[in-house]
């Protein structure tokens, strides 16, 4: 029944309630709680600082920790730290809706509906103990078990793979999409075979005069984006009297590529083109050190200028004035990034690039390129590495014809992060058991039978060897800033009570009673090196020192000159791009790219990273197809108009923002949304570009050439505004929503 | 006959607010209802002194209110029988925190700190009363801006500026 209230009597209402409620006590009942136990040394209103390790990418920065009578308040750089030296990104601040988020997953559950069913039944952790210990001696053979990881904190990984070992498994492995879109696999390669390291270099941004970025976006996401920055403003203040010299080489104009003093919007694909065309030039015309040349003359022996001028869309005028400008810097430095390592011909664009900084002789030299100096800190050093594309592969097989009976899934989200074309979904079906270790209900965690959530990074131990490191040798620990705000169980002490209760080799493996006494034993051997920036009397202190200054560096910079004496003299083959889809039909070039605040994806649940702008399009809450005005207007489209975007393994639907930063046979879009599963903040916004990628491989590096799938784009007719600041087109402010 | 209605609507509405008023100040000044019975003048008369459970005033913003912890380290052993502690001890036990209702309360677009009001020489009962002699602790004065201030501008000359200024605590 509904009964009809006419106006008159609304406003009897309205003004009978406004007297009420003016009537009401005006006074306000504030409950206050005090401790139960009050942890020691805390003030009731005073705050006090945490210092530890941020996880929101794997470049690890140095973070401190304003918690205020028990709650964690606000994240900020740690000023002793070598790496960041205090500063922060927006992704870092950010991390405190991990940690409040809504939600985050408070105990051990069995999707007991079955997969997918997201029908969650909690479970104490001594009864999902029992599940795993189980499923763990029912193996047929412990080869039928894998781990797979993505962003690991190094101390789990050394315990993981103690573990597994001990069982009698292989070690675990690491795949995720930040780090492929960073090309770490295919930079670690290039290190280790030019250097004879497989790690990542550091590029002396700082003191470098000109710096020729190749697909490198090291002002936003790749590599460690904080202390780029950092280094990037002392370069522009003029640390030699100049303000130094950026030229940026990729498709699409990203805030790197504004920071830049020249922007190439280059093709697809033709990077290496144009570094093998400026190295040959400088050798030809002799141009800057030329005593240094010698060595390297045969490695441009198959380098035509011309060729690679015609190749790049580049004019030979143009290289010969980058070859001079790079060769008559007395500091230059050749980045190979990311863009390049999403090429089919990745390997070789990258060696084309490095090969820039051995003909200048900037290997090892200021403002040049260095590797990471371990010094003590050597035996923390067992990094997880990520493995490469092909290699995740090989597992995917084996997972489909049956061969894994139990898949262990830890910080990495493979269903959301993998191009459908690699079938990982598919394969996770036919694996008997799959336990996740995740905090949230991902699209991996919805695939689960079991979930034992780990806490979150801010309530939790661990340290990490930031990579690519500082220029002190350097180690940043980890340590709860609050106590867990629910029952989750640290991963590192799941694996221990699983091999206490297991008993024999894999008891002996690991034998500490926590994770606590494990990272104590390991931290406490830097205790009494003289090299440190701090020391302690005792062990005991000096754990006490190692928390409080957020882990351990030197006190002088060490630094470490890549050794290049066994590289291999031969000529750097020029190899063609390959792409996947018929340029017929798919016509335009698909250019995913990270996105500063998202990454890949994980920041999605991020209220304030959703919200903050993308610096280029001021686009907030959602994905856009990045369109040239020239092909936009060839398609018909404008601005906020749904175009389909379509490649050989699937497509999209997006609203288009027409931008003059692209090439107009490129369409760029944002990596990090069109999230499934992930919580309310995720979920149902946007569209995932990686799904429309073709799974195809760079045969050097085996890492997934993710740049090198060929689109085409229909209109739909239909209008979507986005939520952005300003447009483009010079139309001032516009409304969010 | 609309006159005389008028009339009437009128006074009503006059008799409402001031019985609102009144109903508010009794509201301020009333005991809130405390989850336990707590007296402050039986601790008072035991001997103990504020800063034993309130014990950072000096030092912090907050004077602080004691953990539950602290109240068993006495109630051990102390009156153990009583309804009363054996409801603290079982909160101690679960390790809940005692849900005391604040009694004192600034909104929060004020900073208050106490530190250098007792820095200044204020003792706690020149706000807060004689609490020694509370069995149930209540708000003996409003604290409203025109309170603050009737201290605040009564200061010697080279104080006064900084203490009537407005950032002094709403910053
Ligand atoms: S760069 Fe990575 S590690 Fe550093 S603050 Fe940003 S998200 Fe955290």
């Amino acid at each position: 029944m509904t009964k009809r209230v006419s106006r008159r009597d609304f406003l009897k209402l309205t003004a009978g309630a406004t007297v009420v409620t003016g009537l009401a006590p005006s006074v306000r009942r504030m409950v206050l709680e005090p401790y139960v136990q009050p942890p020691e040394e805390v003030l009731p209103g005073e705050a006090t600082w945490y210092a530890s390790t941020c996880r929101l990418c794997p470049a690890g920065c140095g973070i401190i920790v304003r918690v205020i009578n028990g709650r964690a308040k606000k994240i900020e750089g740690n000023p002793h730290h070598p790496l960041n030296q205090g500063k922060l990104c927006a992704r870092g601040q950010a991390g405190l809706q991990i940690l409040y988020n809504p939600d985050r997953l408070k105990n051990a559950v069995l999707q007991s509906g079955g997969r997918g069913s997201l029908k969650f039944e909690p479970l104490y952790w001594s009864e999902a103990l029992d599940i795993l210990v189980d499923k763990l001696e029912t193996l047929s053979n412990p080869n039928r078990v894998a781990f797979l990881g993505g962003l690991m904190p190094s101390h789990l990984y050394k315990l993981t793979t103690r573990f597994l070992s001990s069982f009698g498994s292989s070690s675990p492995i690491i795949y995720d999409l930040h780090s492929a879109l960073e090309g770490r696999n295919s930079t670690v390669q290039l290190s280790e075979s030019l250097f004879g390291s497989p790690e990542l270099p550091i590029y002396d941004l700082a003191n470098a005069e000109v710096i020729f970025s190749f697909g490198a976006n090291f002002l936003e996401t790749w590599m460690s984006p904080v202390s780029q920055s950092h280094a990037f403003g002392t370069m522009r203040q003029g640390q030699l009297g100049g303000r130094g010299f950026l030229v940026h080489f990729e498709p699409r104009l990203s805030a790197t590529a504004a920071s830049a003093d020249e922007w190439i919007p280059i093709k697809p694909g033709a990077e290496g083109y144009v570094a093998l065309a400026i190295g040959r030039i400088i050798l030809e015309e002799r141009l800057g050190q030329a005593s240094s040349h010698r060595p390297y003359s045969i490695l441009y022996q198959n380098v035509d200028v011309q060729e690679m001028a015609d190749a790049s869309q580049i004019p030979v005028e143009v290289l010969h004035r980058f070859a001079r400008i790079f060769a008559d810097a007395d500091q230059a430095i050749a980045i190979p990034g990311g863009g390049l390592a999403g090429q089919h011909n990745g390997g070789t664009s990258m060696l084309a690039v490095q090969a820039l900084n051995l003909l200048s002789a900037q290997i090892g030299r200021v403002g040049g390129v260095f590797l990471s100096q371990p010094g003590p800190t050597a035996g923390f050093r067992q990094n997880p590495n990520p493995g490469s594309f092909e290699n995740l592969s090989i597992l995917i097989e084996r997972m489909k014809s049956g061969e894994i009976d139990l898949l262990l899934i830890y910080g990495t989200n493979p269903v959301f992060e993998l191009p459908t074309s690699a079938g990982f979904a598919e394969a996770i079906a036919s694996v008997p058991y799959v336990i996740s270790f995740s905090q949230f209900v991902d699209e991996t965690a919805a695939r689960a039978d079991l979930i034992l959530p780990d806490h979150t990074y801010l309530e939790s131990w661990g340290y990490e060897v930031p990579a690519p490191g500082a220029a002190k040798p350097a180690v940043s620990s980890q340590q709860p800033v609050v106590r867990p705000l629910y029952d989750t169980r640290s991963t590192g002490d799941v694996l221990l009570a699983v091999a206490e209760r297991l008993g024999g080799q894999v008891a002996n493996a690991l034998p500490w009673s926590d994770e606590v006494d494990f990272l104590q034993e390991l931290a406490t051997e830097l205790h009494g090196s003289s090299l440190g920036a701090y020391d302690a009397k005792t062990p005991s202190s000096f754990w006490a020192l190692w928390r409080q200054y957020g882990g351990w560096w030197t006190e002088k910079e060490i630094p470490r000159e890549p050794d290049i004496s066994t590289i291999v003299q031969e000529p750097i083959p020029v190899s063609e791009p390959v792409f996947d889809g018929e340029e017929n039909s798919y016509p335009y070039h698909l250019h995913p790219y990270p996105s500063i605040t998202l990454s890949d994806g994980r920041g999605a649940n991020l209220p304030w990273l959703q919200g903050a702008p993308d610096p280029m399009t001021t686009v907030c809450w959602g994905t856009w197809v990045e369109l040239n005005p020239e092909t936009a207007s060839s398609l018909g489209v404008s601005e906020d108009d749904v175009v389909r975007v379509i490649s050989p393994h699937g497509e999209l639907e997006a609203p288009v923002v027409i931008y003059p930063g692209i090439r107009p046979d490129v369409v760029a879009i944002p990596v990090g949304q069109g999230h499934e599963q992930f919580g309310r903040f995720a979920e149902q916004r946007g569209s995932n570009p990686i799904a429309l990628v073709a799974s195809i491989t760079d045969p050097e590096t085996g890492s997934l050439a993710w740049g090198a799938t060929r689109v085409r784009i229909e209109p739909t007719g239909r209008k979507k505004s986005l939520a952005r600041l300003e447009s483009l087109a010079g139309e001032g402010r516009e409304s969010i929503g | 006959m609309k006159r005389f209605w008028l009339i009437g609507l009128f006074i009503l509405v006059v008799v409402g607010v001031i019985a609102g008023v009144i109903l508010t100040r009794v509201q301020v000044y009333a005991a809130p209802e405390q989850p336990i019975a707590y007296s402050h003048q039986v601790h008072v008369e035991a001997g103990i002194q504020c800063l034993f459970c309130h014990p950072s005033p000096l030092k912090s913003p907050l004077a602080g209110i004691p953990s539950v912890q602290k109240c068993m380290g006495c109630h051990n052993v102390i009156d153990t029988d009583n309804p009363e502690i054996q409801q603290v001890a079982s909160y101690y036990e679960s390790g809940e925190p005692i849900p005391w209702i604040r009694v004192n309360l600034q909104p929060d677009f004020v900073y208050f700190n106490h530190q250098p009001h007792l820095g200044a020489g204020l003792n706690c009962e020149t706000c807060h009363g004689d609490v020694g002699q509370m069995d149930v602790t209540r708000q003996t004065v409003k604290m409203d801006m025109g309170w603050c201030l009737d201290c605040h501008i009564n200061q010697s000359d080279e104080k006064v500026g900084r203490l009537a200024d407005c950032l002094a605590c709403h910053k």
